[in-house]
């Protein structure tokens, strides 16, 4: 068992309001991953903690051993970390093959500033852009604006966005959040797809979509962990019926 | 495959531009042209291209024009020296400024870089030794080489050409892309791994060093610097031009800049308050032709045969 | 260093920073409701500055002259007339403005300034005026330490008055709440089910008045000239900027602060004095971004 990304003791307050209290988990190589809780659980301060948006107060989270935490957001990707967005959030102006080629280029070329090269001479770059659109089913919009695609097209150039640096751990905040029934489907299908191949970390408050596909469940009330484990034992857990399911099913 | 620098539209409109303006217009109002199109279409590498709106490029502008008239007027440098020394001083202050202004972002961005502007311009109106304060810093003359207008003319358009190739070569570059994405959506582009302020401050540098080519060029125009191009209102002015352009487009600009130029030099002729109608102009174009005159081009072309859309950019935050 | 000199600085600091501090308050207004800067605020006093001088021409030798001074009547009636400047330009082009990008509302007042400006020099000249204090605000009181002109005097005490009226009227009327409101959360009044294009109009009038007001009393000790507005307005933003955006406590103090570092280094180093303002502005930045009092 190797823990690729570890949450020990993360706390992150906001003054009074403890958000997030000593969270603690571990996610394995390979696996999916998931952190539920109803609304206000505290998932997205715990995911804002993870990729850095925000430094937690207390506690810290590794990735492959190294810390993460507190460090600015545009650090992680080198080290082979990407995430989605839960509002959709792709380049607007550019075109949908370039909106890729913006997270491709680091993970081809580097961050080293180039300022005379055009930014498509680099064939790696392309052919890395070719696979996350294929990847996603969006081959064919490749030069079409980004704003020209359906909403839910745009949720899936944003997962594009989020794998083409082939990252070794994918971070999804709400996959699903404001899609319709069938885009859902869509991004859910594009998720199972990718099990196996990436290591996922889901965020997610839809409990039928987390049950089906994840590998590990942790469950969050109230800033806390109330319960992990695989989803069946997190559907026979009696305090999980009781403060979430028992509402809610 | 390899992607032209230029569209052949852009092209043709250099060719004609950079050949039939002196024909049009007095070599020196044409080399005006060309000056001020160059110090906006570099602005609209931030502008347009970075979605931050710089509301004191006239810094730029004037700092490097005071540098080279100094230079040449007080220490009797070369026009030819003077010039890349006064770009490289100014390029500098353009990074030190750059530096306290990408530290925020949006309204606070363009009141920052507004007020600094203010400073400079202080600067210059009260050092009276140096700058000639508020009549101005006289004895710039042209090296001998380019003395005459028309050698004077054909300088401004090599300098101008040759920047503007420079400045497309990076819009075209992975820097020039990270910027546009930036614009787009800052966070996303941070997610993905670029340092945000780092190609803020590129861009800033980029753009305020070549509006300061462009007032390099412009301090040898009239062999005069004078005070009011250093003023914010003047910044206010390079924005008008990129905006009335278009800043969705590289070479609108320079558009913008001709109209300007003109508007001034007939306007200014038989009517001294020629601000108010550039005023009234600036205010129309807001209210109503928000793509300037590139954009409205754009549209019409894209009307007649049927292209997608072209990329809109508007300004941001 | 004569402790006289000091003084008197120290108290024409205060004067002048009770006049940015009013400026500043009536920016942070348009900017904290409307997220623009108002690049016509400057125009706007220039016009406050103007109107008094034309109130004044006007009344001066006619039979209200004998029952109050024209200045008064300038002082009471110039700022009003600012503010319906200031609901034509909301009126014709920032309300037209609010879908497109805040960008083109601040070009739009941009544009305005420059068109108001030249009108100035159309209308008056491109000469600058002065304007009398009235003879009962004219000469100097003692105050002990240091003999000061009365009208500044009088200028410190009317501002902050003004300035805890507006305190007043934001904390303890229902429109001011929703003023402050605004300011602090633009999503949250809209929510509220309030018209917001009429709180909108609302705010860039009292904005308008501020504005209006600085200028009228500035009168009798800046003077007036076309550019005026164009010289104020940089200041105006390093007010906001040290400030914090969306302050209006900070941009008092703030305006009070700026106007006695600019009076002080003018005893030292009177050259320096307009530069050291900016100075200020950009070490605040790189110790404390978020301005004296902001939060965002």
């Amino acid at each position: 068992m190797t823990a690729i990304l570890r949450c020990i003791d993360v706390s992150k307050h906001f003054g009074a309001v403890k958000a997030v209290s000593n969270v603690s988990f571990d996610v394995e190589k390979g696996a999916l991953h998931s952190v539920i809780g109803p609304n206000g659980a505290g998932k997205t301060t715990l995911f804002n903690c993870i990729t850095s948006e925000l430094a937690p107060s207390g506690g810290e989270v590794t990735f492959e051993g190294t810390r993460i935490s507190g460090r600015k957001p545009h650090e992680l990707p080198p080290l082979g970390i990407a995430r989605s967005f839960q509002r959709t959030s792709v380049f607007s102006n550019l075109t949908v093959a370039q909106n890729v080629w913006v997270s491709a280029f680091p993970a081809q070329i580097g961050t080293k500033v180039e300022l005379l090269r055009h930014a498509d001479s680099h064939p790696e770059v392309a052919d890395a852009i070719q696979t996350a659109l294929a990847e996603v089913g969006l081959a064919r919009y490749a030069d079409q604006p980004a704003t020209e695609l359906a909403h839910g097209d745009q949720r899936l150039l944003d997962f594009a966005i989020a794998l083409a640096p082939r990252p070794r751990l994918l971070l999804l905040d709400e996959p699903t959040a404001g899609l319709s029934r069938s885009d859902t489907q869509r991004v859910m299908n594009l998720i199972e797809g990718l099990k196996g191949r990436y290591t996922l970390v889901l965020i997610e408050h839809k409990m039928d979509v987390v049950m089906k596909i994840s590998d590990r469940i942790t469950v969050m009330y109230f800033g806390e962990v109330l319960s992990e484990g695989t989803p069946d034992q997190i559907r026979a857990d009696a305090k999980v019926r009781e403060a979430y399911l028992g509402r809610r099913a | 495959m390899r992607t032209p620098l230029f569209n052949w539209p852009t092209l043709l409109f250099l060719a004609v531009a950079i050949v039939a303006l002196p024909f049009l217009q007095r070599p020196v109002v044409a080399a005006e042209i060309l000056t001020l199109g160059l110090a906006a279409v570099a602005l609209n590498l931030l502008v347009g291209y970075t979605g931050m709106l710089s509301f004191g490029h006239a810094m730029f502008f004037g700092i490097a024009a005071y540098a080279t008239g100094i230079l040449v007027a007080k220490l009797g440098w070369s026009g030819f020296i003077a010039i890349p020394v006064a770009v490289l001083v100014n390029g500098v202050i353009a990074w030190l400024v750059g530096l306290i202004c990408v530290r925020r972002t949006g309204l606070y961005f363009i009141m920052i870089t507004f007020a600094f502007n203010q400073m400079f311009y202080f600067i210059a109106y009260s050092w009276t030794t140096m700058t000639g304060g508020e009549d101005g810093l006289p004895d710039i003359k042209r090296p001998l080489l380019v003395e005459p207008q028309w050698a004077y003319y054909a300088f401004v358009a090599l300098v101008f050409l040759v920047s503007l190739v420079i400045l497309k070569k990076v819009v075209d570059s992975p820097t020039g892309r990270i910027l546009q994405a930036i614009r787009d959506n800052p966070e996303r582009a941070a997610a993905t791994g670029h340092d945000v302020s780092r190609y803020k401050l590129i861009a800033f540098v980029i753009s305020g060093t070549f509006t300061g080519v462009a007032g390099s060029l412009y301090a040898f125009a009239h062999q005069i610097m004078p005070v009011d191009r250093i003023h914010w209102l003047f910044s206010g002015d390079l924005v008008f031009m990129t905006l009335l352009g278009g800043s969705g487009s590289f070479i609108g600009p320079v558009i913008g800049a001709a109209f300007y130029t003109w508007l001034q030099d007939t306007v200014s002729l038989f009517w001294p308050r020629w601000p108010l109608v550039l005023g009234v102009v600036f205010a129309l174009v807001v209210l109503f032709f928000r793509g300037g005159v590139a954009g409205l081009v754009e549209t019409v072309y894209r009307k007649l045969f049927d292209k997608a859309p072209a990329k809109q950019v508007a300004t941001t935050t | 260093m004569n402790t006289f000199l000091i003084a008197s600085q120290l108290l024409n600091g205060l004067a002048t920073g009770m006049l940015y501090a009013l400026m500043g308050v009536g920016l942070t207004l348009v900017l904290g409701m409307l997220n623009i800067p108002n690049f016509a605020h400057g125009v706007l006093y220039a016009f406050g500055a103007y109107f008094t001088y034309a109130i004044v021409k006007l009344t001066t030798g006619t039979a209200i002259a004998s029952v109050i001074n024209p200045f008064f009547i300038g002082v009471l009636f110039a700022p009003f007339l600012v503010v319906l400047i200031g609901f034509v330009i909301e009126h014709i082009g920032i309300q037209r403005l609010y879908a497109a990008h805040h960008d083109y509302q601040l070009l739009f007042l941009f544009a305005v300034a420059l068109i108001l400006q030249e009108l100035i020099i159309i209308i008056w000249g491109p000469v600058g005026f002065s304007v009398l204090a009235p003879p009962s605000l004219s000469g100097v009181v003692n105050l002990g330490f240091v003999v000061y002109p009365m009208y500044r005097l009088t200028l410190i005490v009317v501002t902050t008055v003004v300035v805890l009226v507006l305190w007043l009227f934001l904390t303890r009327t229902n429109v001011g709440a929703t003023v402050r409101a605004g300011i602090e959360n633009r999503e949250m009044v809209s929510v509220l089910g309030i018209n917001i294009n009429l709180i909108y109009l609302l705010t860039f009038g009292l904005g308008a008045y501020l504005a209006g007001l600085a200028g009228a009393l500035a009168t009798p000790i800046l003077g007036l000239t076309p550019s005026m507005g164009a010289d104020i307005l940089p200041i105006c933003f390093v007010v906001v900027v040290v400030a914090g955006l969306g302050s209006i406590v900070g941009a008092i103090v703030s305006g009070i602060m700026i106007g006695i570092v600019q009076s002080l280094t003018s005893i030292w180093w009177p050259e320096a004095s307009n530069v050291a303002i900016y100075i200020m502005m950009g070490l605040m930045i790189i110790l404390r971004p978020q301005g004296l009092f902001g939060s965002r």
